[in-house]
């Protein structure tokens, strides 16, 4: 076959052959629309048109075996046959995109949406082991977001003041203190909190202080050269919120030497959405530390999350064929969704011109 | 088809599957406000039960926040139970939009994802449109760990028994980001540490010089490099069982041997054309070798070999593109040497691998996560070539009577390789090990030179008051203040000063003229940070954003609403723009010790920036 026949055949491919085909072989194939996607298969495999050529005979003899491919009745029988006639996946196509079992429905992907019984608050078991693992060390805990790190902090410090020892809050941006500064106020009563920011102070010496972590560094410095702020003595819990700005790649530095120029007697406590490798945090703290790091981890979120898809045309499907996230598969689409999804990338990009 | 659904349509349809409130993340700002404004003329309006709550809360925060009670948007708000919560506004607007999502005033709050970590609120649904961010100038895909935090906000505890992150496609959207991004394992995070001036003087203040290096092994920078090094060192050791069999012969260096008569051989023809390649090219071509992922200043790719152009024996590179394609490009265009080596097979004709290994690079390519770990490579100056005199005495090859010669002829290439793996893993492991140190020396070395260190690395008396500027561009600002380029300026100049030093967006907009006297003290700020660039990265210096400063302070009559008025800056870029002057006139401030003219100025321009909603929060 000649480039232009080839380039023939593949113009009359349905675009979502033609990502089956560039799996693999474009980069984000997904980006691309019809006319660009067939001039990028072209390129890739100028050197190996016949390799590109037979995935395609392949695609379209596995197409001839499914005539009525997009009518469900077939596809279900075929899907729920014991014995499964064998296919021959091009090579290039990688992941389970088929896997058995029916797609979920709209109805039982919603089912469950609403306000659940008041219930009376019983501390998580990771947040009741976080507290204590702190009265042994430093501790770096791990959870999704929305898991409830606050009531550590806040157990955390109201047991330190209740020893008489100071603590210091900190946040990355100034907007989150002065909500936590109006949170903890509440609780605790406003002459026990302050605020500390770049040019003032409110309430300089209440045992709890709330500040930026440049702010917190900044008095580190001074105290490490002997200006000392007698305040540091007492300091006996320091808590790093969204602790994972340690990757920011402007201010994570500074994160990296409040800890480093943390006071040995006060507690380090770490709060942190997930991330992948919390343990070599929780390992660097105890090498450098006097005390041993426990990390507290876990990645199940405490309210189930679920994914949809919406089509500019109002219609809501669910994402993936099951109602939960299906971790560890982000092939496992919904059917409806993957067939939503490709028209919308058809009818989006017709000049076929990449969008980046 | 319309490119993404009407917000108004997005609303209703939220609404009537009950999956409000919900958080509606847009590309961008403008995209927020473009939404707030469809629903002029939508016809929905809420009860006037909701409209009260909106209003009882709204009281609330005005009586702390004054500044909310004019907020242009309320009326929407009230009418459609929506918001919009972005960096364009003011912080205090964004603590009503905070209070009345938590209070379940609004069905929905349109917002940009810059704000996704920062944002306290959380929603029954969340809608993402994206699948990629502004960072710096450019759109990076979102990470794993990005796409979770977005999602995460999706299902409050105790008001929902389960939470939806919906996916509503805009252009630009790239689906397996997002569908990778919900079902992966958040990215394991690496260290960003950079040693920066304020920190070298502040640790020298502290601390005797030999006692620097421990403290900065205490670094997460230097427990993750330490972890690499570690990692080569098990590759040594392997190495070292590999080179067993390659041991002494009739000479016991027999492979050092072999080299230097293979090195004579090349040098040979090309004695009279000296390559002028700098020790930095030589020593970063080194480490290209095929399966590297190396950085250049269009994208990522992966070398698959490295080879010298003919003739001007430039050291060139055959990378492998992210879009498959395979482009020649010079060493020295190679801005990054990333740490890590995917397996490839090489082969002697183009591709320069095999088909596996190319599709299998190709794959790896597009999955490699955004952020790469560095590879940091210690320069050698005395890789210098062989002196003449021993190339000309080596004359020919004298091996052709040793009886070890055919085994060794056999061994050299495979013994030279394993050896040359063998130095490249004992350099790196050295670099590994010393980086931080070396970066910590070259610090020390400018602050030597501009006479904030003594030569034995002491504070000098100029370093002790150095050492309390510790924000970005400190060097230009102490070199400015040694200058005296602010003696006797007026806290409207020093502010407009500093608020072009501490400004780094680029964003156009309209702004008001700038004095003759500001102007003028600019162009020598200008001067300086020029010259300071091969020390410290330039500001912007923006002009405009000097005068609009400059106007707060210079007239005290002038009402925020004016302000906002002589620029098309938004507010909450402008508020945000004060604020941070703010901090480096307090940083200024703190020089009273040294320079109490210039701390005066600095505390009556503070006085004067604090007013209006700029006292509004601590
Ligand atoms: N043990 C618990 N039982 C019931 N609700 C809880 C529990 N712990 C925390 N919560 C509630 O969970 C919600 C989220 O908590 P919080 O804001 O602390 O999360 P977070 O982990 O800090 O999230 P983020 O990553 O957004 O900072 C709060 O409304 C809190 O009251
Ligand atoms: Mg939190």
């Amino acid at each position: 076959m000649t480039t232009d026949e080839l380039e023939q055949l593949l113009a009359q491919q349905p675009v979502s052959l033609l990502h089956r085909l560039a799996r693999g072989r474009v980069h984000r194939h997904f980006r691309a629309g019809k006319r660009r996607l067939i001039e990028l298969l072209l390129q890739h495999s100028s050197q190996n048109l016949a390799g590109l050529e037979s995935d395609l005979q392949t695609l379209l003899a596995e197409r001839q075996a499914l005539p009525q491919r997009p009518k469900t009745p077939a596809r279900r029988k075929e899907e729920l046959a014991p014995v499964h006639p064998k296919r021959h996946p091009p090579p290039t196509t990688g992941g389970e995109s088929e896997t058995s079992g029916p797609a979920v429905s709209l109805a039982n992907w919603l089912e469950g949406i609403g306000v659940p019984p008041p219930q009376p608050f019983v501390p998580d078991p990771w947040q009741v082991e976080a507290l204590a693992a702190l009265a042994e060390g430093d501790v770096v805990v791990s959870v999704p977001t929305g898991s409830g790190k606050t009531y550590v902090a806040v157990e955390a410090a109201r047991r330190a003041m209740e020893d008489n020892r100071t603590v210091i809050y900190t946040s990355p941006l100034k907007a989150l203190s002065n909500t936590k500064f109006t949170e903890f106020s509440r609780l605790f009563g406003t002459e026990k909190v302050g605020i500390l920011t770049g040019d003032r102070q409110e309430n300089g010496q209440a045992p709890l202080l709330i500040m930026t972590t440049e702010i917190l560094r900044n008095l580190l410095y001074d105290a490490a050269s002997g200006e000392i702020d007698v305040r540091l003595d007492t300091l006996g819990l320091v808590i790093l919120d969204e602790s994972q700005y340690l990757a920011d790649p402007e201010r994570g530095v500074v994160w990296e030497e409040t800890i480093i120029f943390c006071p040995s007697q006060a507690r380090l406590l770490l709060l942190s959405a997930s991330i992948g490798n919390p343990q070599d945090i929780a390992d660097w703290l105890s090498s450098i530390r006097t005390t041993t790091c426990r990390l507290i981890r876990h990645n199940k979120r405490t309210v189930p999350l679920r994914a949809g898809y919406l089509h500019p045309n109002g219609k809501l499907v669910p994402l993936f064929k099951t109602a939960a996230i299906p971790y560890g598969h982000p092939n496992q689409l919904h059917p409806e969704a993957k067939r939503l999804f490709m028209q919308y990338e058809e009818d989006t990009m017709p000049s076929g011109r990449p969008r980046r | 088809m319309p490119p993404s659904i009407h917000p108004v349509d997005l609303i209703d349809a939220l609404r009537q599957k009950h999956l409000t409130p919900a958080i509606v993340f847009l590309t961008s700002r403008r995209a927020c406000d473009e939404a707030m404004e469809s629903f002029d003329h939508a016809s929905v309006v809420l009860p006037p039960a909701r409209q009260e709550a909106i209003d009882a809360v709204l009281q609330q925060v005005i009586a702390q926040y004054p500044s909310v009670a004019d907020h242009p948007l309320i009326p929407t708000v009230r009418r459609i139970g929506v918001a919009a919560h972005h960096a364009g506004h003011l912080p205090s607007w964004k603590i009503a939009v905070e209070e009345l999502m938590r209070q379940g005033c609004l069905d929905a709050v349109f917002a940009t994802t810059t704000l996704a970590a920062g944002v306290d609120f959380p929603a029954r649904t969340v809608v993402i449109t994206q699948s990629s961010i502004r960072k710096a100038r450019d759109f990076t895909d979102l990470t794993i760990g990005e796409v979770q935090q977005i999602a995460g906000r999706a299902g409050r505890r105790g008001k929902d028994q389960v939470g939806f992150a919906v996916v509503a496609p805009s252009p630009y959207i790239d689906l397996s980001v997002l569908t990778k991004g919900l079902t992966g394992h958040p990215e394991p995070i690496d260290s960003q540490f950079t040693i920066t001036y304020p920190m070298v003087l502040n640790l020298l203040k502290a601390h005797p010089l030999e006692q620097i290096q421990s403290i900065l092994a205490k670094s997460f920078a230097q427990f993750q490099l330490n972890r690499r090094a570690e990692l080569l060192e098990r590759k040594l050791d392997a190495l070292h069982v590999q080179m067993e069999p390659f041991g002494p012969r009739i000479c016991t260096d027999w492979i050092t041997q072999w080299q230097t008569f293979d090195q004579a051989r090349r040098q040979r023809p090309q004695r009279h054309q000296p390559r002028h390649e700098s020790p930095e090219l030589t020593a970063r071509f080194h480490f290209m070798t095929p399966g590297r992922v190396v950085g250049l200043a269009r994208g990522r790719g992966v070398v698959l070999r490295q080879y010298r152009s003919k003739g001007q024996r430039h050291p060139m590179i055959s990378v492998l593109r992210p879009n498959g394609s395979v482009t020649e490009c010079p060493a020295a265009a190679v801005v990054e040497i990333f740490d890590r080596v995917f397996d490839c097979e090489e082969t002697a004709s183009f591709p320069w691998c095999s088909a596996a290994s190319f599709d299998e690079l190709c794959y790896q390519l597009t999955e490699l996560p955004p952020r790469l770990p560095v590879l940091p490579i210690l320069v050698s100056h005395e890789s210098a070539p062989l002196p003449d005199t021993v190339v000309q005495s080596l004359g020919d090859f004298p091996c052709p009577t040793c009886p070890s010669r055919p085994a060794c002829q056999k061994d050299f290439a495979t013994a030279h390789r394993l050896r040359q793996e063998q130095h490249r893993h004992v350099k790196s492991i050295q670099a590994l090990r010393a980086s931080l140190w070396h970066r910590f020396q070259e610090r020390v070395d400018v602050l030597q030179k501009f006479g904030y260190l003594t030569p034995s690395a002491q504070l000098t008396a100029e370093g002790e008051w150095a050492r309390l500027i510790r924000i970005d561009h400190s060097l230009l600002i102490t070199e400015l203040i040694r200058a005296e380029a602010f003696s006797g300026v007026e806290p409207a100049v020093l502010t407009g000063v500093l608020a072009s030093i501490a400004h780094d967006d680029d964003r156009p907009g309209a702004f008001p003229r700038i004095s003759p006297g500001l102007s003028s003290l600019l162009g020598q700020v200008r001067k300086l940070a020029e010259s300071l660039s091969p020390y410290e990265e330039p500001p912007l210096l923006r002009a405009d954003i000097a005068a609009i400063a400059e106007r707060w302070v210079a007239d005290p009559n002038l009402t925020w609403i004016g302000l906002c008025r002589m620029t098309t800056m938004a507010e909450g870029d402008l508020y945000r723009l004060l604020a941070r002057t703010l901090e480096f006139l307090s940083q200024i401030h703190a020089l009273h010790a040294t320079h109490p003219g210039l701390a005066d100025t600095a505390s009556r321009a503070i006085a004067l920036i604090r007013r209006g909603v700029l006292e509004e929060l601590p």
